[in-house]
C-alpha cells in the first residue's frame, strides 16, 4: 500500500466520445517505438465489445484473495491492427480519389461505435472511458514474478520498470481490464504510467487536462477537500468498475442517468421503465449503482427547482481548480 | 517454506524410485544413472561451432531427462511439453561447446503475435562451481549463470540470485548457433572455458562442473518458470 493514490472520477453523464483524452495520450505517449497499436487510454461505447475486444470475458483478477492465473494475453487482433492513411498521397499529390487504410481494418478501439443495444427508437448506448486503473490490490503487481511492477510510494501510480521486465506476460494475463500491453518492439510489456513526469511537474495527466467534456476528476483519494473525496466518499455517487474483480481500482465512474427519454410502447406512449436497464449498469458498477442514481437525480431535481445543490456544483466542475486542484 | 517442502518431496520421490530401480533390478544407462556429461577432448581450433559438424558424430551422447520445474510464483502453472533433451560436448583447446537436441514439433522462432512466445534452450553453472548452490536459481548467497538460448537466435548470459532475479551481465564470449533437425532443435552454446568471473563461470582448470538444463517450449506459452529442467545437478566432466 502506498503512502497516498492518486484517482480518478469520471463522470459518464458528461462524456461526448470526443476520444480527445484518447488521442492526448496517444501523442504523449503511444505513437511510436512499438507502442502504435496500445491505447492506454480508450473509450469505448457501451453496451459493446470494448478494447480489447470482449476484454470483460478474458479473465485475471482475484478469486478468494488469490491472483487467477486462467486470465488470457490477447492477441493483436483483439486489440486491432495499426493501419495508415494514404492522405498525402491523395490530398496533397492528387494520387487517388480515395483516402483508405493501407490494410483493411478487422478491429480497433471503439470499434462498434454507438451500436449499444436495442432497436430504434428504443435502443442506447453511452461512452466509458478507459484507462489503467492505478489500483490498490494491483493483480498485474501480484502476478509479477520478477517485482518488474511496483506502486509508487508516494501517488499509488502501477507502474512496470523497464529494466526488470523480461516480457513474460503474467501481468497482461492477470489484469481483468486488458490495460496492461506487450510491446512487440521491446519484447517488455507496458501500460498507462499515470502520467507521472507530469504529475511530478504538478501538471495533470494530459487525459484529465485535455479533456473538452470536463469528464475527469482528479486527485488524491484522501484529499477531503478534493472532489474525488467528495464524489466516492461524501457523495457515493461515483463507483468503482467491476469492483467484483478484487483489484481495488482508483478510477471511479458517475453511472449514467437516465436522462433520455423512457423507451416507447407499440403505441407511441412512454414506457413506465428506463431505457438503459439497470441491470446493464449495475453489472458494471455494482449494487450500490441504484442508491447513486438516486443521489443524482434528487440532487439534479434540486436545479430543476432552482434550489441549490452542492453534488451539481461540483459535477459541473466550473475550473480546472475545482476540477483536479491546479 | 514452500520450497523446502517441494525438496523433501522430491527426496522422497527420489528414495521410492531408487527403491523401485533396485527392485526390478533395471539397467538403466551408466550416464543417465552418474548424471554425467563427458566433454569430448579435441585438439584447439576443431570446428565444433555448427550443430551440423562432423565432431558431434563422435562425442559421447547423453540422454537427460526433464521435469516441471518448481514453481515458483503463483502465476506459474502448466505442464511443460519437454521431457527430455540429448547433451553432448566437446572441449577444443580453451572452447566448450555443448550441443542440446529435443525435439520440439513446431519451431516458434519470432514474437509473431503479443501473445506468442520463443522457443528457449538453457544452461546453469553455480557460479562457485559446488552442488552446494541450488540448482532452483541458486540463492543470495550463491549465484548461478545462465547461458540462455532464444529461437531468434538471441543468447543471453544471465546471473541469478534466487527466483525472479535473472539479469543479463553483458559478455562477449558467450555465442550460439541452432538448425532445426526435423521435428526438434539442434542448439550449440560455445563459450571459452576461461572468463572474467564477473561475465560468468570460471571453467579452466576444473575436471567438472555442476550443470543444469532447462528447455520451454513457446508453442505452450511455455516461459520463465514455466519450464522443463533437471531437478538436480549434472556434471560436466572435462
Amino acid at each position: 500500500m502506498s503512502q497516498r493514490q492518486l484517482a480518478y472520477v469520471f463522470d459518464l453523464n458528461k462524456c461526448i466520445g470526443c476520444h480527445t483524452c484518447t488521442m492526448a495520450c496517444k501523442q504523449l505517449w503511444t505513437n511510436r517505438k512499438g507502442r502504435e497499436y496500445m491505447y492506454w487510454n480508450n473509450v469505448e461505447t457501451r453496451p459493446g465489445m470494448g478494447y480489447p475486444k470482449n476484454w470483460e470475458q478474458k479473465g485475471g483478477g482475484f478469486k478468494d484473495g488469490v491472483v487467477r492465473t486462467d486470465g488470457k494475453i490477447p492477441p493483436m487482433a483483439d486489440y486491432g491492427g495499426v493501419w495508415e492513411y494514404n492522405t498525402a498521397e491523395v490530398l496533397m499529390k492528387g494520387k487517388g480519389d480515395q483516402v483508405v487504410p493501407h490494410e483493411k481494418p478487422t478491429y480497433g478501439p471503439n470499434w462498434d461505435e454507438d451500436e449499444g443495444q436495442g432497436q430504434f427508437p428504443n435502443n442506447h448506448y453511452f461512452y466509458m472511458p478507459r484507462i489503467c486503473n492505478h489500483c490498490s490490490n494491483p493483480a498485474c503487481l501480484a502476478a509479477c514474478p520478477r517485482k518488474a511492477i511496483y506502486k509508487r510510494e508516494e501517488d499509488g501510480l502501477v507502474v512496470v520498470d523497464q529494466e526488470r521486465c523480461r516480457g513474460y506476460r503474467y501481468c497482461v494475463k492477470a489484469c481483468p481490464y486488458g490495460k496492461v500491453y506487450f510491446n512487440l518492439q521491446t519484447g517488455k510489456s507496458e501500460k498507462c504510467i499515470g502520467c507521472y513526469p507530469r504529475v511530478e511537474k504538478g501538471e495533470a495527466p494530459a487525459c484529465v487536462k485535455q479533456c473538452t467534456g470536463r469528464i475527469r476528476f482528479w486527485g488524491y483519494r484522501d484529499d477531503k477537500d478534493g472532489p474525488v473525496y467528495k464524489l466516492v466518499d461524501q457523495w457515493k455517487v461515483a463507483l468503482p468498475l467491476h469492483a467484483e474483480y478484487g483489484t481495488e481500482p482508483n478510477v471511479f465512474y458517475v453511472p449514467p442517468m437516465n436522462v433520455t427519454p423512457p423507451p416507447f410502447e407499440e403505441d407511441g406512449r412512454l414506457k413506465d421503465e428506463p431505457r438503459i436497464p439497470l441491470a446493464d449498469i449495475e453489472a458494471l458498477f455494482g449494487p450500490r449503482t441504484k442508491e447513486a442514481l438516486a443521489t443524482l437525480g434528487r440532487e439534479m431535481q434540486k436545479r430543476r427547482e432552482a434550489k441549490p445543490s452542492e453534488l451539481t456544483d461540483i459535477l459541473i466542475g466550473y475550473t480546472n481548480k475545482d476540477r483536479y486542484g491546479i | 517454506m514452500k520450497l523446502a517442502r517441494y525438496a523433501k518431496k522430491l527426496s522422497l520421490l527420489m528414495l521410492c524410485s531408487a527403491a523401485a530401480l533396485n527392485a526390478t533390478a533395471w539397467a538403466a544407462p551408466a550416464e543417465t544413472g552418474a548424471r554425467t556429461l563427458s566433454a569430448l577432448a579435441v585438439k584447439a581450433g576443431v570446428d565444433a561451432r555448427s550443430p551440423g559438424a562432423a565432431v558431434w558424430k563422435q562425442a559421447p551422447v547423453t540422454q537427460v531427462d526433464l521435469q516441471p520445474a518448481f514453481p515458483g510464483h503463483p502465476s506459474i502453472v502448466g505442464t511443460p511439453a519437454t521431457h527430455r533433451l540429448t547433451a553432448q560436448a566437446v572441449q577444443a583447446g580453451d572452447m566448450l561447446y555443448v550441443r542440446l537436441r529435443w525435439n520440439d514439433k513446431t519451431a516458434n522462432t519470432e514474437m509473431a503475435d503479443t501473445d506468442r512466445f520463443l522457443d528457449q534452450v538453457a544452461m546453469q553453472f553455480p557460479l562457485s562451481g559446488e552442488v552446494t548452490t541450488t540448482p532452483f536459481m541458486g540463492d543470495g548467497n550463491n549465484p548461478v549463470n545462465i547461458w540462455h538460448w532464444f529461437a531468434d537466435g538471441r543468447t543471453e548470459n544471465l546471473f541469478a540470485q534466487g527466483f525472479g532475479t535473472a539479469t543479463p551481465v553483458a559478455t562477449k564470449e558467450l555465442t550460439s548457433s541452432h538448425a532445426r533437425n526435423g521435428d526438434g532443435w539442434d542448439v550449440v552454446l560455445a563459450r571459452p572455458l576461461a572468463v572474467k568471473s564477473d561475465e560468468g563461470v570460471v571453467l579452466n582448470g576444473r575436471k567438472s562442473v555442476p550443470v543444469a538444463f532447462a528447455a520451454w517450449d513457446g508453442d505452450g506459452q511455455e516461459r520463465d518458470g514455466f519450464k522443463a529442467v533437471t531437478l538436480e545437478w549434472w556434471q560436466l566432466q572435462f
